[in-house]
C-alpha cells in the first residue's frame, strides 16, 4: 500500500489533490424498510481480515504523511446503503461478494427473513455502510 | 439478482463537495466498472480509470457514455505501478482500494 501511495505521488502534479475514499469498519445495521416503516433486524459481523485491512490503509497513510508525501486538507465521513429486494437476496450477495469481511449471524439473517415475509409488499432490505472520505495535498 | 448501490447517492455528493473536476485530469484507481466514474468525468477535462481486473474493464468500457469517448480512457494496471509519467495528473482518487 506505500508504495502504491509513493506511486500515486510520482503521477501527480505538485499541489495534486489525492482522495481517499473508502468503507471503514463500524456497526453495519441490517434493516428491513419500507415507505412506511424501517425496521433494524440486526448487525453484520466484521471478520479478521475487514478490520486488518483498515488498519492497514490507516497505517499507510500515516506512513505516506510521515514521509513527507501528503499533507491532510480534510476528513469526512458519510453512510450509503446497498439495498436489496429481498432478504435472500442479501444474504446470497453477503456471502458472496463480501465473505471475507463480514458475515451475518443466524439471529440476524432469521430476523430479516421474518420481518421482510411478514411485511408491506414493498418491503426491501438494506445494509448501511460507513464510508470515509479524506482529502490530501501532494507535496 | 438486484442490487441498488447508494441509491441517494451519498457518495457523490461527497465527493464533489469535497473536489472540484472542472478541466482537471483524472486518475481513478479501482475504477472496477466505472460505476464512480460517470459520476464525476463529464466536468473533468480528462480521466483515466486504473484497475488491475480485466473483466470490470471490458464492462466499463462498454458503458462508457458516448458523448465521453474521447474523454474517459481505462488502463489495466495496479497502482503499484502506474503506467503514467511524472506529474500527469491533477486529482487522483482511490475509490475503495487502498
Amino acid at each position: 500500500m506505500v508504495h502504491a501511495l509513493d506511486e500515486i505521488r510520482r503521477v501527480l502534479a505538485p499541489n495534486g489533490i489525492l482522495v481517499d475514499l473508502r468503507p471503514i469498519d463500524d456497526e453495519r445495521p441490517i434493516e428491513v424498510f419500507s415507505a412506511r416503516e424501517t425496521r433494524k433486524t440486526g448487525d453484520a459481523t466484521y471478520l479478521p481480515l475487514g478490520l486488518e485491512d483498515d488498519i492497514a490503509a490507516n497505517q499507510a497513510m500515516e506512513t505516506a504523511e510521515s514521509n513527507g508525501w501528503f499533507t491532510r486538507q480534510s476528513k469526512g465521513f458519510f453512510h450509503l446503503h446497498y439495498v436489496w429486494d429481498t432478504a435472500s437476496e442479501m444474504e446470497e450477495w453477503i456471502k458472496t461478494e463480501w465473505e471475507d469481511f463480514i458475515e451475518l449471524d443466524e439471529e440476524t439473517k432469521r430476523a430479516t427473513r421474518s420481518a421482510w415475509a411478514l411485511g408491506d409488499g414493498d418491503m426491501r432490505v438494506r445494509a448501511r455502510v460507513k464510508m470515509l472520505i479524506a482529502k490530501w495535498l501532494r507535496k | 439478482m438486484t442490487l441498488i448501490k447508494d441509491p441517494e447517492q451519498n457518495e457523490t455528493k461527497h465527493l464533489h463537495k469535497t473536489v472540484d473536476f472542472t478541466g482537471k485530469r483524472v486518475l481513478e484507481i479501482g475504477c472496477g466498472e466505472g460505476r464512480l466514474t460517470w459520476q464525476y468525468a463529464s466536468a473533468s477535462f480528462s480521466t483515466i480509470g486504473l484497475d488491475p481486473d480485466k473483466d470490470s474493464l471490458r464492462v466499463a468500457t462498454i458503458d462508457r457514455p458516448s458523448d465521453m469517448d474521447n474523454k474517459i480512457y481505462f488502463a489495466n494496471a495496479q497502482a503499484e505501478h502506474i503506467p503514467f509519467e511524472n506529474e500527469t495528473f491533477d486529482i487522483a482518487i482511490l475509490a475503495w482500494s487502498l
